[in-house]
């Protein structure tokens, strides 16, 4: 098949899409952080979609971008998880090894003009260590202690870079939650694909725990005072 | 011709349920030199006999890199090891590129046993012709494999394979239990003994017939410049003067017997079959 | 009729005169020499259990496991060719991963029994192959609850409360035929494989085996895995001593 005629069969864009995903390293291991909405362009269409995935029993993926995607991405690492269980020799994928796997899955997409369109972080902890890392549709990849898709490269990573940064052998669990909280609020007040509802995963020496649902509380009394919202007729 | 009906065929069980060309491809091991392998804690070692058909030319190889972690000795067919240990080092090199792991040792094994035993099953293949020693160092420490062509793949504390392997095999199982704590030194002596017993009388163990590979940290007796981690390596020729020179004589040599031989068919000469390594 | 030096029996794709095809009962034979494989369907759960016949001192104990994973929630033992049970087990894996493929859940065990005996007895029809010289015991939890499958070199399989195939099978079945199976748990069930794979070891005394056993249920959060090993320890303690008071 020629390039051109893959390329008319190939989506150009995504559809159901996720926006950002925030990540940190801290002490006891790696936090990740997601709200719940899937948009339909500008509609926010499902408001109740999990981003945060469990990948086997050490790694946790969160991705923005098609939802589709990474419902695609979610069962084929589904297959590869129970295809090393059932080899039954106490060899088993870590974080960096899935990570490995995915970005030479987005790579071959992309080379073929196909591209499973998302951002993913990558997060977990083995053997004592802790793991993050990024990967996109293009393939790219890259570590951080500190790392933010979509919107949230922009918005979030000062902050997170600020207050992580150095201090990752010291925050807390409890710090890094204030920290995560604080960043997905700023989010929701200037990403307009964004919600107040979303879910934290630690990944741990205990192994991977996903939260229930979790609110924000934000205040937009300001708003009144911006022109062209609310009730201003001018 | 055929020593029975059912002998001629792989695809063809006797009224007992044996698959006579798949046992007598586990003679074509036979014919080959020996192997032996044995592993300790710390480190897993492999020693082999070459053979050479004659004063101008050379040994033939016995050994082969798998990756960093694995290596393998060979018994049999030579150019069935070849086809067999490329298909390994294909096995390695995607484990590397789709997940950055080296391959478990395990599944490297139970990846040729798994083709090898396709070959036992279908109509217009043989059997391979080969069998292996596969030494390796993973997450779960290290180990030793043994390969055949039935398709049988087993884990051992210490196994030999080839020509006379069952008298390695004999001086192994009187002292395996001494392997697991054992220095690489004490190891490499012991495997060294085990292989002296496949020797034909008036043959002994040389800087020339005789290949050492090795995974684990550095010996004492080896030149610098190997990795830290201890990768597989080959140490053929000088390298291996100072370990034959641990060798301990054996006590009681047995009384000259008549030079009748006992290897097989294809004892002239070196006792050498053409394809055979 | 006899079969041999008859010529009907050189080929999987032949009928001897009396219609029976040799080739598949000669496969049997294979099944027929080596160590008893047992699978017991209880109330919470399927215990599998095996007799591996240690044939080297040399050999690690607890590797060279022949009690299979297929999916999470699937076991497979086999009794016959070893290399054989390794190329069914893949194809096991295969057809599970592809159930999960279109369906996005886990296979049904019943589902997984007729697709592997399909596939079995397509290695009966032609002379370009030779029947699978193996019986395999699959055993499963899945949304019907535990569930016992036994499919032999032939390609036809059954649903069994409990099943025994290899060397020792008439003593085993005749033990588990003694069990009120559908009254113990899991666990009992442990005890009972262990104790049988014990007693119908007596018969090749001078061989050294190993006990392998693996169980999914409750116990297990119907996840195949082997048995843990304090209880496994226990479990052959018992049945060493319960072969002392036997007879």
């Amino acid at each position: 098949m020629s390039i051109a005629a893959q390329t008319d069969s190939c989506p150009r864009q995504p559809i159901v899409t996720g926006t950002s995903v925030l990540a940190l390293k801290y002490k006891d291991g790696v936090m990740m952080a997601a709200d719940n909405l899937a948009s339909y362009g500008s509609l926010a269409r499902f408001k109740d979609i999990q981003r945060l995935h469990p990948v086997g029993k050490y790694t946790v993926i969160g991705a923005g971008g098609d939802m589709s995607d990474f419902q695609y991405i979610q069962k084929f690492l589904e297959q590869l998880i129970i295809e090393e269980f059932t080899s039954q020799d106490g060899h088993d994928l870590g974080p960096a090894q899935i990570h490995e796997y995915l970005s030479q899955v987005m790579y071959s997409r992309r080379s073929k003009i196909n591209p499973l369109w998302n951002s993913l972080l990558v997060g977990g902890f083995k053997d004592g260590k802790s793991f993050l890392s990024y990967v996109d549709l293009l393939g790219t990849t890259y570590s951080a202690t500190t790392l933010a898709t979509g919107f949230g490269a922009y918005l979030a990573q000062p902050i997170l870079r600020k207050e992580v940064e150095g201090r990752e052998n010291e925050l807390t669990e409890e710090e890094a939650i204030r920290i995560m909280e604080s960043c997905m609020k700023v989010l929701y007040y200037r990403d307009a694909r964004s919600l107040d509802k979303y879910q934290l995963a630690v990944i741990t020496a205990d192994g991977v725990k996903i939260s229930e649902s979790r609110h924000l509380s934000t205040t937009w009394s300001f708003a009144e005072g911006i022109r062209g919202y609310g009730a201003q007729t001018q | 011709m055929f020593r029975n009906t059912y002998d001629s065929d792989n695809t063809v069980f006797s009224p007992q349920g044996r698959l006579h060309q798949v046992e007598y491809a586990l003679e074509a091991v036979k014919q080959g030199s020996a192997a032996v392998g044995l592993k300790s804690k710390t480190h897993a070692v492999l020693l082999a006999l070459k053979r050479s058909t004659g004063e101008l030319a050379s040994y033939q190889q016995k050994m082969f890199r798998i990756d960093d972690h694995a290596g393998i000795a060979i018994a049999g067919l030579t150019s069935d090891a070849r086809v067999l240990s490329n298909f390994m080092r294909q096995q390695a090199m995607s484990s590397k590129m789709l997940f950055n792991r080296a391959i478990p040792v395990n599944r490297l094994v139970s990846a040729i046993a798994d083709k090898a035993q396709v070959n036992t099953q279908e109509y217009g293949r043989r059997p391979y012709g080969v069998g292996f020693l596969v030494i390796g160092y993973d997450e779960s420490g290290s180990h030793l494999y043994e390969f055949s062509p039935s398709g049988n793949s087993y884990e051992y504390f210490a196994m030999s394979i080839g020509a006379r392997s069952q008298s390695a095999k004999t001086y192994l199982e009187k002292h395996y239990e001494e392997f697991a704590d054992a220095s690489l030194e004490d190891l490499i002596r012991h495997g060294l003994h085990a292989l002296r017993e496949t020797l034909q009388q008036d043959k002994e163990l040389n800087v020339n017939n005789t290949s050492i590979g090795l995974i684990g940290p550095r010996s004492e007796h080896e030149k610098k410049g190997v990795q830290p981690e201890g990768a597989f390596r080959i140490l053929e020729n000088e390298a291996i003067e100072p370990f034959l020179k641990t060798m301990v004589a054996k006590e009681d040599p047995p009384a000259p017997a008549p030079a009748a031989s006992s290897s097989g068919p294809a004892a002239s000469g070196s006792g050498d079959v053409q394809m055979s390594g | 009729m006899t079969s041999i030096g008859t010529g009907y029996d050189l080929s999987a794709s032949t009928y001897s005169p009396d219609g029976r095809i040799f080739q598949v009962e000669y496969a049997t034979k294979a099944v027929e020499n080596s160590g008893t494989a047992i699978g017991l369907k209880v109330k919470d759960g399927v215990v599998l259990a095996v007799e591996k016949l240690i044939h080297s001192k040399l050999s690690v104990p607890e590797a060279n496991r022949r009690i299979q994973t297929i999916d999470r929630h699937i076991g497979l033992a086999t009794a016959g060719l070893l290399a054989d049970g390794r190329h069914i087990a893949n194809r096991a894996r295969d057809e599970a991963s592809s159930y999960r493929d279109t369906y996005d859940a886990p296979s049904p065990l019943k589902n997984l029994a007729e697709r592997l005996g399909l596939y079995t007895q397509a290695y009966t029809l032609y002379s370009s192959v030779r029947p699978f010289g193996i019986s395999t015991i699959l055993g499963a939890f899945d949304k019907e609850g535990p569930s016992l499958y036994v499919i032999e070199p032939s390609g036809v399989y059954f649903g069994y409360n409990g099943a025994a195939v290899g060397k020792g099978r008439q003593l085993a079945k005749t033990e588990l035929e003694k069990l009120k199976l559908s009254e113990l748990t899991t666990k009992e069930a442990v005890y009972e494989a262990a104790r049988i794979i014990y007693l119908v070891h007596e018969d090749a005394k001078e061989k050294e085996f190993e006990l392998e056993i693996s169980w999914i249920g409750q116990e297990t959060d119907n996840v195949h895995l082997p048995v843990p090993r304090e209880l496994q320890q226990d479990a052959e303690a018992k049945a060493k001593a319960a072969l002392e008071t036997f007879e």
